[in-house]
């Protein structure tokens, strides 16, 4: 008799395993470099066993995403046979954006489905009228880039060619989604290929049995968790800046139930979804809502069925964070998701003042710059900057730093100005931007740079118009500021979601937001 | 008497000395490490092994430069100032703007080495073409020295912006600050490459070990003058040893300096025995080790943290100090003898990643440990006896049993505890073969470190491998790895535009540095235009665009799968002269002796309990076959033959394991 323990650790190993895999032939930096993408083994009941991730989004994401697509072929009878591979990125789906493809396979063993493999990348462009397919300006999903439908990719283990070429016909690099779909499709081989040499090594029985172990095992650590959280109903409010003016703030309520059996979370009075790319599908809402919950969980606990079973998640249809077609979502993934996680940490702050640092930056301040070079060339940058880490009830927040639902890293200051014509002027702490308090906020960055030619410059951000929050008479951190130094010396106010034009020798100052002080 | 080989490695709790001489006459000795002063433990190591004997050259391996940064020992790390570029002063504090976990709300990230007081920003640019925009002002320098020096410094590192592409501004600072300062680094001259955070980073963590990795040789030397010795050499962590001139000005070059030695003794000993493909797997008391050998050469990286933590068997990106220096790739995890045997919150059986350590150490030492660990386990389970390195330490099998019943039935939990372990060191393997395309299945397993050959061959089933190779005193192998290597000196050149000049130059200036090599490896780090990462190929012996695009291309297929239609980039060229030593002679197992077992032990080794024979390795003749399950005891490990295996004496005095 083998025992639990050793399926379990070997699943997750297989699904660690897909995800070297899917890097090792992956052609685009963004998976290569920032690991952004996730891989999972499912059992055949539709649950996650195993899940290997490294970006916050996938989280819970993958969860929602899996049980969707699964739900979607049967109900459009679409079989997954033995040697099929289904793609799509529809993010109502799926559960993201766009960006985020998601491949699935049935794990066949003497010809019966014991479980799936499926993994999930980010593409870095998808189609649509900008590069990097995130458009501030977006009014519908259909400004954003290519929507891919459950399809079969790969059938009785041919890719299907016509479906392939369909794919790339809409995208900007070609070559680089075809990389990183193959990728993708090596990903899950690997996952198919390990599981069954575990089962030719444990028996069909006793795997089963180990990956029903492995759920049963991810929740009652989850619950045991819980059981030491104070028990009840925790409410709180934040705000996200839907435009330029104090106007365009939204509130997002929330409501956190905590009990013996689960944690649920509602958000009540939630605004209509928005012609604005601002909006959550429920797979962002859920990984956003569950990185809150499993922040606050200490110990290392399995991400499966296990831990997502005792979450529960609550937001109406048609909503800011529970979008319908066809409202864009580009964004949701990155200014809303963290939002969530600051209105969760504040509602729970009350019931668990220990555990709970104040609000960190709050904001990803995406950056996507871009324009013709001295030869006529087109360019495009996409930068994300890190801020302030919020205080902690035992000490100073980390300044400088990506937090909450990213962690992407920066792109070396030499390595930009040697691929784009641009001049970076500083990169350092911004210095007294962290909230006072008996612990200090961490402190945001400034980032500026001037660009060599005219270029556009888009701005999708936040924690212009609020601050990150201080808790316990913490003062809150200084609010992001973006400032353009024309040539001529005029110095003009950037506010967040905007499109500038830029000219030569023009110098744009970024600063991002400080995290709140405590106490 | 003949040429005489010595080597000392140093690690965190043995200090293991060894001795060959030409008719492959060997010695060893383990004594415990001094932490504060390692220099007394060599001493301590070599007196019992060459007691009157000259030692005119020692080999040595050390962990010196990585207690250091992370404040293991007691070994204050000396002020240290930075000098940046205006405007990028906390490029060292930011570092990729990545935290180094997910869900950890209390993340921290690595202490910047050098505080911010200590950073001074310069009024001086050079653009992305190595323009000088903005030229040194001797006067601000001058006044800073004078600051730095109120300020009690004694360490002073340099790194402007674009400085690998021209780094005249940073020469004309050193100029300048050496007037003042004994320990001055600058960027250009220790990792003069693009990425300003890593070549900051690399130079600061080397200010900060010049002063202490000074001093440490100072006193090294003293120490072995009783031995006569005048030269010493210290392995470097890409395996190749470096003279103490040059390991005293780049320390940061001696930081895997251990782990590298072990890797460097699999790669020599699978080439002594002409195996292609092989893994060298080195398991001690805390942590289990994987290096990938391919076509008989160790996989090199330049990608590297100190102080770092693992995840998935590889650095998390973040967690500590980025050094771009060459490293042997290894693959690290928390697998060991020591590793804890635990349960957690829902009851299930968990190994690692804590481990005993060297005190108290598994309950079995009867050193007041009452953690099971996984030496209690293979003790539990007869796979090693209770009389280890010759009888010096005794363990009780009693102890053991009390500390395995805490957590269930003791031979249950030894025989899943024992499963675990070894499905977390082969993800280890898998992760050095699979990230490169490889199957593991292909590879021999070269087995060493005090626990490795206890689990060689259970590593091996579960990879699907079919030989292990167990080299003479695998406990050892790490300082008999220092007698294994050559010398090695690196230099490199970044963005060069004539590739045959830049090489040239290069060499000669290697030769002016070190005095005459034997031969010279030429490098080079390759992109596609647009990639954000490079690859490292070994140049051409035509020099042209064609010719290196061909190797790079290979290269590239072979370790991402896919080539591009693309042009390419020459962001590195690096030399690494060699200086050939000589090989020791490891003998050969004597012929014509009768094999006999010195005893039986009942052991749980192919899931049943036996009487199993168990043999000393030191009377085994050569070419002789030993059935599985068997033991063999030596003086360092222990060597377990499950069923289904056999085990042959082989060439070099190895033990070799087939099934």
């Amino acid at each position: 008799m083998v025992s639990w323990e050793i399926i379990h650790r070997a699943t997750s190993f297989i699904s660690e395993e897909m995800g070297v895999a899917l890097r090792r032939s992956a052609l685009s930096p963004n998976i290569r470099e920032r690991a952004d993408h996730s891989c999972a083994i499912i059992d055949a009941n539709e649950r996650i066993v195993a899940q290997a991730e490294h970006i916050p989004v996938h989280l819970g994401s993958l969860r929602v995403g899996i049980k969707n697509l699964l739900d979607y072929l049967e109900k459009e009878k679409i079989e997954l046979n033995e040697g099929d591979m289904i793609f799509s990125n529809d993010p109502y789906l799926t559960g993201t954006h766009l960006n985020d493809v998601t491949v699935i396979s049935g794990i066949y063993y003497k010809g019966k489905l014991i479980g799936y493999t499926a993994n999930k990348a980010h593409h870095v462009d998808i189609g649509g009228p900008v590069f990097g397919s995130i458009n501030p300006q977006a009014t519908t999903i259909y400004e954003e880039g290519e929507i891919v439908p459950p399809v079969k990719l790969v059938e009785k283990g041919e890719i299907r060619d016509d479906i392939l070429k369909m794919f790339l016909a809409n995208v900007k690099s070609p070559l680089t989604n075809e990389g990183d779909l193959k990728a993708q499709i090596a990903a899950n081989l690997t996952g198919i290929k390990r599981v069954k040499e575990l089962i030719d090594k444990y028996g069909l029985d006793q795997t089963i049995d180990g990956w029903e172990n492995s759920i049963k095992y991810g929740r009652e650590l989850a619950l045991k968790e819980i059981s030491t959280w104070p028990k009840g109903e925790f409410t709180a409010e934040d705000y996200l800046e839907t435009g330029t003016d104090l106007s365009d703030l939204v509130n997002i309520n929330v409501n956190v139930k905590i009990t013996e059996n689960n944690v649920t979370i509602l958000y009540p009075k939630l605004i209509k979804q928005l012609r604005k790319p601002l909006n959550a599908v429920f797979g962002v809402t859920f990984a956003a809502s569950s990185f809150a919950i499993r922040s606050l969980m200490k110990g290392d606990i399995p991400t499966n069925e296990g831990l997502y079973s005792i979450i529960n998640v609550i937001a109406d249809e048609g909503s800011l964070l529970n979008a319908t077609p066809p409202a864009p979502v580009s964004g949701g993934n990155l200014e809303t998701s963290q939002r969530i996680v600051d209105v969760i940490l504040l509602a729970l702050s009350k019931a668990m003042p220990d555990r709970i640092p104040a609000a960190s930056s709050g904001t990803m301040m995406n950056i996507m710059l871009g324009g013709y070079d001295k030869n006529g060339k087109p360019w495009a940058y996409y930068e994300t900057i890190g801020g302030g880490s919020g205080a902690r009830p035992n000490g100073d927040g980390v300044s400088g730093v990506h937090t909450n639902m990213t962690n992407t890293m920066n792109t070396p200051i030499e390595i930009t100005e040697s691929t784009y014509p641009m001049f970076f002027t500083s990169y350092k702490i911004r210095e007294g931007s962290g909230g006072e308090g008996k612990h200090r906020g961490g402190d945001g960055i400034v980032r500026s740079f001037k660009v060599l030619y005219p270029a556009r410059l888009a701005v999708m951000s936040s924690r212009f118009l609020t601050n990150p929050y201080g808790l316990f008479n913490g003062k809150p951190g200084k609010p992001s500021k973006l400032t353009i130094k024309r040539k001529n010396g005029s110095i003009e106010d950037i506010k967040p979601l905007s499109v500038i034009e830029l000219f030569a020798d023009d110098e744009v100052i970024i600063e991002t937001p400080g995290g709140g002080g405590y106490g | 008497m003949g040429d005489i080989l010595v080597g000392v490695d140093v690690g965190g709790t043995f200090t293991d000395a060894i001795y060959i001489d030409s008719n492959g006459v060997m010695k060893v000795s383990k004594v415990s490490t001094t932490p504060a002063k390692p220099e007394i433990g060599i001493v301590n190591a070599l007196n019992q092994i060459v007691r009157g004997i000259k030692i005119p050259e020692l080999l040595h391996a050390t962990t010196i430069a990585t207690n250091a940064i992370l404040g293991q020992v007691k070994l204050e790390l000396p002020n240290t100032a930075l000098l940046t570029t205006n405007g990028f002063k906390d490029i060292i504090e930011i570092g990729r703007q990545n935290r180094p976990k997910l869900y950890d709300l209390f993340f921290t990230k690595p202490r910047p080495l050098i505080p911010r007081k200590f950073r001074y920003e310069i009024n001086e640019r050079v653009s992305v073409n190595g323009e000088i925009i903005k030229d040194i002002n001797e006067n601000e320098i001058t006044n800073i020295a004078n600051e730095l020096i109120k300020n009690n410094i004694e360490s002073v590192a340099v790194s402007y912006l674009h400085s690998y592409i021209n780094p005249k501004n940073e020469i004309k600072t050193k100029e300048i600050l050496s007037r003042y300062f004994k320990y001055v680094t600058i960027s250009n001259e220790i990792a003069p490459e693009p990425r300003e955070y890593e070549r900051t980073s690399t130079t600061v963590v080397n200010a900060v070990l010049r002063p202490i990795v000074s001093r440490y040789i100072d006193m090294l030397s003293s120490s072995l003058k009783e031995f006569g010795t005048e030269k010493i050499y210290i392995m470097s962590s890409s395996g190749g040893l470096v003279n103490t001139i040059d390991a005293s000005e780049r320390p940061v070059q001696m930081i895997e300096s251990g782990p590298a030695a072990g890797a460097i003794a699999a790669a020599e000993l699978s080439n002594m025995l002409s195996i292609k493909n092989s893994i060298g797997f080195d398991m001690g008391g805390t942590t289990a080790k994987a290096s990938a050998i391919i076509d008989g050469k160790l996989e090199i990286t330049t990608e590297y943290e100190v102080g770092g933590e693992a995840h998935h068997g590889r650095t998390i990106k973040g967690s500590g100090y980025p050094v771009r220096f060459p490293f042997i790739d290894l693959a690290e995890v928390s697998a060991g003898g020591g590793t804890v045997i635990w349960k957690d919150e829902a009851n299930a059986l968990r190994v690692g990643p804590i481990s005993v350590g060297a005190d108290p150490g598994p309950a079995s030492y009867g050193k007041g440990g009452d953690k099971a660990s996984i030496t209690d386990a293979n003790l539990l389970l007869g796979r090693i006896g209770n009389k280890l390195a010759g009888g010096e330490v005794s363990l009780n099998v009693e102890l053991a049993r009390k500390a395995l019943s805490n957590l269930g039935d003791p031979e249950e939990i030894s025989i899943s505890a024992l499963e675990l372990i070894n499905l977390e060191m082969a993800r280890a393997v898998r992760l050095v073969t699979v990230e490169r395309g490889l199957d593991p299945s292909s590879f021999s397993i070269i087995a060493f470190g005090g626990a490795g050959p206890q689990h060689a061959a259970m590593l091996a089933e579960e990879l699907g491998s079919q030989e292990v190779i167990i080299p003479p005193e695998p406990g050892l192998f790490s300082a008999l790895g220092l007698l294994m290597a050559d010398s090695r000196f690196e230099a490199r050149l970044a963005f060069p535009k004539d590739l045959q000049d830049a090489f040239d130059k290069l060499e000669k200036e290697l030769v002016k540095k070190v005095g005459t090599l034997d031969y010279f490896i030429r490098l080079l780090d390759v992109r596609y235009q647009g990639q954000g990462y490079e690859l490292t190929i070994t140049a051409p012996e035509k020099l042209d665009k064609e010719s290196i695009e061909k190797s790079f291309a290979t290269v590239h297929y072979n370790t991402y799968g896919f080539t591009l239609n693309r042009p390419i980039e020459i962001v590195m060229s690096r030399v690494f002269g060699i200086k050939v030593r000589p090989k020791p002679y490891l003998g050969e197992a004597k012929e014509g002796i009768e094999l006999k077992e010195k005893g039986f032990r009942k052991a749980y080794i192919s899931k049943s309990w036996d009487e199993v024979p168990v043999y000393e390795r030191d009377s085994l003749p050569r070419g002789c076959k030993i059935k599985g399950p068997a033991i063999i005891d030596e003086y360092s490990s222990t060597i377990v033959i499950p069923r289904g295996w056999k085990g042959e004496v082989g060439p070099h005095r190895t033990v070799i394991l087939k099934r």
